[in-house]
Order: C-alpha cells, then sequence, then structure tokens
C-alpha cells in the first residue's frame, strides 16, 4: 500500500485491523506508516540517542500488538500510541540511570550525547535548544516535546501522560523558562 | 541580554534519522509480531491437546473403574486363607529354629 493511502486510513479502521487476528500485522504497517515517524522523534526527543529509540520503538510496536486488546476506542489511537511510546522511552531511561539514580539525574549525560549525536551540518541553535531539552526533568521534557513538536492539546497529553491538565501548563511554563534562559545564556 | 524567541525557532531536530530506517522497522517488527502469532498457536493447540487428553483419561477412569483387573483381596472369604497351625506345618527345622530364637529375642 502507497504511504499516501496508508496516512489516509481512518484511526478506527486501523483500530478494528488490530484487533483482528488475521490482519494484525495489516494493522500494524499501516499504524507504523502513519504514526512511525513521529512516535520515532518522540522517543528520541526523549532518549537522545538513535541506538536507543530504536529499541523503544521496536519494544513500541511489540506491546501494541502484545496489549491490543486492551485498546479502548474512547481514547484517540494517537494518545494509545504515544503512552506506550512514552512508557518505553522512560523504561531505557530507567535502564540507564540504575538503581542509584533517578532518571531526572540523567539531564547532564542526555545533554552530552545531543552534541554526539547531533548531525555535522546541524545549526547551532537546534542543538542547543536539544540540550536545553535534555537537561529538563522527564515529565517537563514530555509535555515540552508533546506540546511545542507534535502540536497536542493539553487535553490529548493528559491522555498520554496522565496529570491534571493544570499540572500540564505549570510543567510546560517552567520547561520554556528553562530552555529560554539556557539558550539566552549559551548562545553566541 | 536579548530574551530568546522559541516560537520562531524551526521545528527541525539537528538528529539524522538512518536511511530505510522505517522500512526496516516496519519489517522487523511485522516478522516479530509472526513469530510471536505462531509460538501462540502452538501454545493453544499444546492446551487444547492436553485439556482432551485429561478428559479422556478421567472418561477411561469413571466408565472401567479397574475393571476388575486388579487384585483386590476378597475379605468375605477370608476364612479360605491358611490358618497360622498350617502356616508352621510347612516350616524348616532351620526356619523354626529362627523363629523361636526371634520370639524369645523380642516376646510373643
Amino acid at each position: 500500500m502507497k504511504s499516501e493511502e496508508s496516512l489516509s486510513v481512518s484511526d478506527d479502521s486501523i483500530a478494528r485491523l488490530l484487533c483482528d487476528d488475521n490482519h494484525v500485522e495489516e494493522a500494524v504497517r499501516l499504524i507504523m506508516k502513519k504514526y512511525g515517524e513521529p512516535l520515532y522523534w518522540h522517543i528520541r526527543r526523549m532518549v537522545v540517542a538513535h541506538d536507543d529509540a530504536e529499541d523503544a520503538l521496536q519494544e513500541t510496536m511489540i506491546n501494541v500488538y502484545k496489549y491490543r486488546s486492551t485498546y479502548s476506542n474512547e481514547f484517540p489511537l494517537s494518545s494509545w500510541l504515544y503512552k506506550i511510546a512514552t512508557n518505553e522511552s522512560l523504561k531505557i531511561l530507567k535502564n540507564k540511570a540504575g538503581f542509584t539514580l533517578s532518571v531526572d539525574d540523567l539531564g547532564d549525560s542526555l545533554k552530552d550525547s545531543v552534541r554526539e549525536e547531533a548531525s555535522p551540518d546541524a545549526d547551532e541553535t537546534l542543538i542547543l535548544l536539544q540540550e536545553a531539552i535534555a537537561l529538563l526533568p522527564a515529565k517537563q521534557k514530555m509535555v515540552f516535546n508533546l506540546r511545542y513538536y507534535d502540536d497536542k492539546s493539553y487535553e490529548e497529553i493528559h491522555q498520554i501522560v496522565g496529570d491534571s491538565v493544570n499540572t500540564l501548563k505549570t510543567n510546560y511554563h517552567y520547561a520554556v523558562q528553562k530552555i529560554k534562559d539556557y539558550i539566552t545564556e549559551h548562545q553566541l | 541580554m536579548k530574551e530568546f524567541d522559541l516560537e520562531s525557532m524551526s521545528r527541525e531536530m539537528p538528529f539524522k534519522m538512518p536511511e530505510h530506517f522505517m522500512d526496516d522497522m516496519t519489517e522487523r517488527v511485522v516478522s516479530q509480531i509472526g513469530k510471536q502469532k505462531k509460538r501462540h498457536n502452538e501454545r493453544k493447540i499444546y492446551a487444547l491437546f492436553a485439556a482432551t487428553a485429561s478428559v479422556a483419561a478421567v472418561a477411561v477412569l469413571l466408565l472401567h473403574p479397574f475393571g476388575g483387573r486388579l487384585d483386590i483381596p476378597d475379605y468375605e472369604n477370608i476364612s479360605q486363607c491358611a490358618s497360622i497351625d498350617e502356616v508352621f506345618q510347612t516350616m524348616s527345622a532351620d526356619d523354626l529354629g529362627v523363629y523361636s530364637m526371634m520370639s524369645n529375642y523380642y516376646g510373643d
């Protein structure tokens, strides 16, 4: 199936195929065509390294298959997918943090990874922005990325992250302030 | 110091995704799902076989209770058993000697 056609397939149709054992592979292909890239970049912005993003995306899709019976069409399919991807990203970060550190302690090492992972021709301001995001606590990072890059509404972010809309707004506000401060301070 | 304007920034990422990554990932995921489906189906067949075998075994036991083939003593005809005196009569002198020695040691 061509990617343009895949993108036009409704989430309801994908969800129906996903629950049908005979069409589950087709559903997974459609999900990858429609949401694969946004999910990859959502994960990559959280974990920074491509190899980690690859592992997390693969686990996300396997979990989509494993837990497809738990999907309820009360929520948009995309929110369910982002929720699984977010959990997988956090799992990768928790593994990196080990027993002694928390996910929020990984800021400096993630910031260093940004420079290692950046393309040689990448714009310096874009690298600074990613460094600033890498230094944010996990919750603020999730909220900022979902709002800023994925254009999600607070209601959708609530479905993905679970916090109240007011808490999410506060998280976004703090994230923006920290990012602005970091870039203003480090910009040449 | 001039404050940085976040909204004017490009949403581009400074990272790159390897070429053909999405296609490769799709194939890998679909292949893994295929394997999991196969394993799941095999487990289902095994569970069905085990359940059928269990039901068959229980049915055999219920329909043919021992089938009269086990040597269960017939206690109603216990009087047909040899008496103690008859047993003593068949014992050799050596056996009687050993019996007598054991009786003295342990008491009757």
